[in-house]
């Protein structure tokens, strides 16, 4: 399935491909693709849509506190 | 009051000016206790490099050691061990107000590009049993009944069931042009009424209508990545470890050979770690293709990506569809020849005959004469021509076919090379030649085109070779070819493609170039807002059919190129003799700030420069 939700909170593109590294190691997530211009988080993933964007939210917030994740 | 010191409270500033006020007083106390100022400095620091520090924790806990905050912080804390006070909460203070900078020139960027897409409205007004009803367009059912009145803009693609209206379509064409609609025509979303009153259907949901459908297209252009943007992204993996081994080197080599203090070169590698961040570099080319993504689409050009700026900038060749691109594919008169009787009179003749049909050579002919005469007994012979009595006598208005069918035999028939032929009473009158109309701005647009660097002008048709010539000529091109199936174009332009020098834009209608579109450099598809077909074969959509904005699109391509490579050799530039006079102790470390965070803003300033026209 795939999810997109906006992502808000991140410096640079850098952080961006950080972020998007850290999601692609997450159980459950099997690509996730972060456009720092658009603001969207696109994440293919086997998990159902609620899982999903809890864990999604929950790995953002491991990286740093300023980022915010919305459905 | 409250409220205020709470937004003070929870500036993003403000940490950054409290630290610098309890760096001022530190400074000051410095000669009279040491001890106290030494505190205060320590307090100013962590007023402002608190949430780096905590970010900096969280890159630890992912064992990210090369992560951005931390290097920041052990610049930062390094500085102080040395000594170095003010540097330490400087370094600090500038990175803040950096980040500060940045973040707000990303956050105009995006708003201004997306300021340009806002093209279409959020809520609808519906039509119900119970009389109007405001909804948000995203609810609106297909079939819904939509009011429209002037000034509105319509919120899902529709087809009008009353009333008719002039309407703008400026904000998804990029061409200002009033076109009146009425009873049963189409509306896409994002089109503006400028004068009347309309109910129409909904075909579509909000989110596929068209306006969301160019939309979604600008969002995912972006992350289709130029060859630039690869390269940047490529080295920047590269780039921090590489500068933070350097920072390793300088620091512990030159005193473990006794070549200089240890205090002097730890300060000189501290330097290399705040310019060690790629973010400058990364940011840099990305922005440049999202605004001249952003700034094409308020001009009614789509770039697919950004992946396509480079190969329509550097585009050599331009291969055109002749008819709807070059040509408006509306005919018109271009020469009668008449055997017998006056042009004008065969002309009148032909119109007539033609009065009532829709087939476009008729509405030609209908365009060319008022007709006095009126026509009886009409016949429309499908692929043939029209015969109708016109004052007492049978006239012929049709094709060679025609003519066979009327008993006519004559060498003239077969060489009217497409011609169409008139006869009255089975006597051959003459034959109206008809053409494509040229574009208006045509030439000028082929002419612009060529001042921008293209070298060749190619045009492909499946039309006879005179009509083809005739175009070709009127324009200037280079060179046609002439009486082409569709998949003899393919293999012309196979043909061009071959010179491995030449970088080839193929210009067409999307309707049925799908494999040329796909096959070319950069495959341009024109006037066809909205469709699924063009968007997909093509790397550009021209919204509106209109050419003069292909050399507006080449102009961007070209500007948009030009600023993504100004950034990457600016960022480079700055950061290479940032880290080289750091090495030599010839600048600060807050120069390494500028590098890094400074760089990035310019870089974005710059690259908004794509927004605007010129």
């Amino acid at each position: 399935m795939k999810c997109k939700y906006t992502i808000t909170g991140l410096d640079c593109p850098n952080c961006a491909a950080k972020l998007s590294a850290m999601l692609e190691k997450e159980e459950g997530i099997e690509s996730a693709k972060i456009n720092f211009l658009t603001e969207k988080v696109t994440v293919e993933t086997s998990l159902d849509a609620d899982a999903a964007l809890a864990l999604v939210k929950e790995t953002a917030a491991k990286f740093s506190k300023n980022v915010v994740i919305e459905a | 009051m409250k409220k205020k010191i709470k937004s003070i409270v929870s500036h993003p500033l403000t940490p950054v000016f409290s630290s610098m006020l309890v760096l001022i007083v530190a400074l000051l106390l410095r000669p009279i206790s040491f001890a106290i100022a030494l505190c205060l400095f320590i307090a100013a620091l962590a007023l402002v490099g608190w949430p780096v520090a905590l970010d900096a924790v969280r890159g630890l806990l992912r064992r990210d050691l090369l992560d951005e905050k931390f290097l920041m912080c052990i610049a930062s804390i390094g500085a102080m061990c040395i000594g170095e006070y003010t540097e330490a909460v400087a370094v600090m203070l500038f990175y803040s107000v950096g980040e500060y900078f940045q973040e707000r020139a990303v956050k105009k960027a995006r708003s201004s590009i997306r300021s340009l897409m806002e093209i279409c409205p959020d809520t609808a007004t519906v039509l119900t049993a119970e009389g109007e009803e405001e909804m948000d367009a995203e609810e609106v059912p297909v079939g819904a009944t939509l009011l429209l009145r002037a000034g509105d803009r319509v919120p899902l693609d529709a087809k009008i069931l009353t009333g008719s209206a002039d309407v703008d379509t400026s904000a998804l064409t990029g061409e200002s042009r009033l076109r009146a609609v009425t009873v049963s025509d189409a509306l896409d979303s994002g089109t503006v009424i400028v004068s009347g009153m309309l109910t129409a259907e909904a075909l579509r949901p909000a989110e596929e209508s068209a306006a969301a459908r160019i939309l979604s297209l600008v969002e995912t252009a972006s992350e289709n990545k130029s060859k630039e943007e690869n390269f940047i992204t490529k080295f920047a993996v590269w780039y921090t470890p590489l500068v933070v081994g350097a920072a390793l080197m300088l620091a512990l080599v030159p005193p473990l050979f006794g070549l200089a203090p240890l205090v002097e070169c730890v300060r000189r590698a501290l330097l290399f770690l705040v310019v060690s961040c790629p973010c400058a570099l990364v940011i840099s080319v990305p922005m440049a293709f999202f605004g001249g993504i952003g700034g094409a689409a308020s001009r009614g050009v789509l770039f697919k990506g950004g992946n396509v700026f480079s190969p329509l900038a550097k585009a050599t060749h331009f291969v055109f569809d002749k008819t709807g691109t070059l040509t408006t594919g509306a005919f018109s008169v271009s020469h009668v020849i008449a055997y017998h009787g006056e042009e004008q009179e065969l002309l009148a003749l032909a119109a007539a005959a033609e009065y009532g049909s829709n087939h476009p050579v008729a509405k030609a002919l209908q365009n060319a004469v008022q007709t006095p005469l009126q026509a009886n007994a009409v016949r429309e012979l499908a692929g043939k021509g029209i015969i109708a009595r016109i004052g007492g006598q049978e006239v012929a208005v049709g094709n060679a076919r025609l003519m066979a069918e009327c008993g006519i035999r004559d060498p003239r028939v077969d060489a009217a090379n497409g011609a169409i032929l008139i006869a009255r009473d089975g006597v051959l009158l003459g034959e109206i030649h008809l053409s494509d109309t040229v574009k208006p701005e045509a030439k000028a647009a082929l002419a612009d085109l060529r001042s921008l660097g293209v070298k060749e002008l190619h045009m492909l048709t499946g039309d006879a070779e005179a009509a083809a010539k005739s175009v070709a000529d009127s324009l200037g091109l280079d060179s046609y070819s002439a009486s082409l199936r569709p998949e003899d174009k393919y293999a012309a332009l196979e043909e061009i493609l071959k010179d491995p020098k030449n970088r080839v834009a193929y210009v067409g209608d999307g309707i049925n170039d799908s494999p040329s579109l796909a096959r070319a450099d950069v495959g341009i598809a024109m006037g066809r807002a909205g469709t699924d077909s063009a968007m997909e074969a093509s790397d550009i959509v021209i919204m509106s059919d209109v050419l003069s904005r292909l050399p507006d699109a080449v102009r961007i391509a070209k500007k948009t190129v030009r600023i993504a490579k100004q950034n990457i050799a600016f960022a480079l530039a700055v950061k290479l003799g940032v880290l080289i006079l750091g090495a030599f102790g010839l600048v600060g470390m807050w120069w390494g700030v500028f590098a890094d965070v400074g760089v990035a803003v310019l870089a974005i300033l710059n690259s908004m420069r794509t927004l605007r026209k010129g």
